[in-house]
């Protein structure tokens, strides 16, 4: 039972401070009496976890077959530009991060994109740009 | 009846009387089990094992702690049904997380829900606290000697979850890797204890059929398929969604033209993907069967969790087939090799082609033995899985893959 809650630890920890820090992974590590390696074995498995400060607006655009028969190689093109940066890069003023993501499941209202907590469906690519610009 | 697609969510714990439960703890367990089974009810996450024998090895494993674990890591490329479910009829899905808890002897239990589902997320939290005020959960459960917990689990974005092995372990806060099999999670499951783990789908079917009765529920599909079945019809055509349909009842190609209501453009149709990005494709000529378990397995595929992708003439099948492959690459847990190195060869291989334009005979030769080999070696289902799209797109489609060149 030792890691038990270990997950929903390292959520409450991201929801915290938007990344994990590395002072509490070695408190963690302490904690659940794990090595540091380990804890960030588990976090580095998971893609909605992350080690570094990730931009105020996380932008996730789906790319799997769904999307991707909509045209979301489209909107990851426009997000990119009009953000200036690549997949999994943050802006320079830590406004955005941009991932193009694997599948959110919202597969019949493609395509789509996630900013934070937020879905958008059935974008094209002024609705997402409009979007990104209402986050200035 | 088509009973599932209830448009307005029921929130309030009042307006929803649990008559399928009330039954259940009035029934002894072994009647319960009898009618899943009778129903042949399939597991609905994709791998199709029959959930009356799941719940029937259960009971029978001898343990003072057992769990149950409802799978809401709905993660496959094309599937939303579930999360369908969870927004509009959790106390259905919370009603057959609690049938199942009671039918097998376990007192506490676990919704694992994906990450990505921030809504569906904070209506269980809701309908769990609800739940719990109201003596859904808890001790003593409605006056009856069941007592029974039940925790939400937040997934972090790991495809790989949906597996039930790796599921548990992430529970565990172990990194999610996929287990060996066996041991069953039956028999040792989370913590090393029989642990019951049920897609969304599968607990709210089981639900109904109590409601409407073994009889009633049984006299509709097929042979093989009974009752009715969520899809999650996308792709490219006019009117994408949630359907359910009663097995048996339409082709293939009438759920695209009928409920899908054709290509959207007036694009000619080229082929459908059955059941999720894991399953085989179905060329446009073989789409005239009903839609079965055992029809869609006859003509080589998989009813999979019945995410149809409906793909038309217009577009790049080399593209495609990255695309899928990349889906995988990126969703191995990387612990077997044949898995992890298989998908990034086949995307070495595709991602070439793509700039090229067409597939070389040895690409074919390449592509197909790794995709027989990660069929054959890999250790979980994902692994087998990975490449079906592919290497039916390249079974299907040869003279198209190898025109403009080959050698």
């Amino acid at each position: 039972m030792a890691r038990a809650n270990l997950l929903e630890r390292l959520h409450t920890i991201q929801d915290t401070y938007g990344y994990i820090p590395e002072n509490e992974i070695n408190k963690l590590s302490d904690q659940f009496d794990l090595p540091r390696s380990k804890v960030y074995g588990t976090i580095k498995f998971y893609s909605m976890f992350y080690t570094e400060p990730t931009g105020k607006y996380m932008v996730r655009v789906c790319d799997s077959l769904s999307c991707h028969l909509n045209d979301s190689e489209g909107l990851v093109t426009a997000v990119k530009n009009y953000l200036g940066i690549a997949d999994g890069e943050t802006t320079e003023d830590k406004k955005f991060t941009l991932e193009v993501v694997e599948c959110l499941g919202h597969c019949g209202e493609g395509p789509v994109m996630m900013v934070n907590d937020q879905i958008y469906t059935y974008l094209n690519e002024n609705r997402a740009i409009q979007i990104l610009k209402d986050c200035m | 009846m088509l009973n599932f697609l209830k448009k307005d969510p029921i929130l309030a714990i009042e307006d929803y009387d649990f008559t399928a439960f009330k039954q259940v703890l009035n029934t002894p367990a072994e009647n319960i089990i009898s009618d899943i089974k009778t129903a042949d009810l399939k597991g609905r996450g994709g791998a199709g094992f029959p959930a009356g024998v799941k719940w029937e090895l259960a009971r029978k494993e001898k343990s003072a702690e057992k769990y149950v674990v409802c799978n809401a890591d709905e993660g496959e490329p094309g599937t939303f049904k579930d999360r369908y479910l969870l927004e509009n009829s959790p106390w259905q899905v919370l009603e057959g997380i609690l049938i199942s808890a009671y039918v097998i002897g376990a007192e506490k239990g676990y919704i694992y829900i994906r990450g990505e589902y921030v809504k569906p997320i904070k209506i269980f939290n809701k309908i769990i606290e609800k739940a719990e005020k109201k003596g859904l959960l808890g001790e003593n459960i409605l006056g009856s000697e069941f007592d029974f917990e039940l925790e939400l689990i937040r997934g972090a974005g790991a495809y790989i979850c949906g597996d039930e092995t790796s599921l548990l372990n992430s529970i565990e806060g172990q990194r999610p890797r996929s287990r060996i099999k066996p041991p069953y999670p039956i028999q040792s499951g989370l913590y090393g204890k029989p642990t019951l783990v049920n897609n969304v789908e599968t607990l709210a079917a089981a639900v109904e059929i109590i409601n409407q009765g073994v009889e009633t529920y049984t006299a509709l599909g097929t042979a093989e398929s009974n009752g009715t079945k969520l899809i999650s019809l996308s792709g490219e055509v006019n009117e994408p969604g949630v359907y359910e349909i009663e097995f048996g009842s339409l082709t293939i190609r009438e759920i695209v033209e009928q409920l899908g209501k054709g290509i959207r453009n007036n694009g000619q149709l080229k082929f459908v993907v059955p059941g999720g990005v894991s399953t085989s494709i179905l060329p446009q000529e073989k789409l005239d069967i009903p839609y079965s378990y055992e029809d869609i397995k006859a003509a080589g595929s998989n009813t999979g969790s019945g995410a149809m992708i409906v793909v038309s003439e217009e577009n790049d099948l080399i593209d495609l087939m990255l695309n899928v492959a990349e889906f995988f690459m990126s969703e191995t847990c990387g612990t077997c090799f044949p898995c992890r190195e298989g998908i990034r060869q086949v995307c070495y291989l595709l991602e070439n082609a793509k700039e090229r334009g067409y597939l070389t005979q040895r690409d074919f030769e390449l592509i197909t033995d790794l995709s027989q080999t990660t069929y054959l070696a890999a250790r979980c289902g994902l692994g087998q899985s990975s490449l079906n799209f592919v290497t039916s797109v390249l079974e299907h489609y040869r003279d198209e893959l190898l025109q403009g060149g080959g050698q």
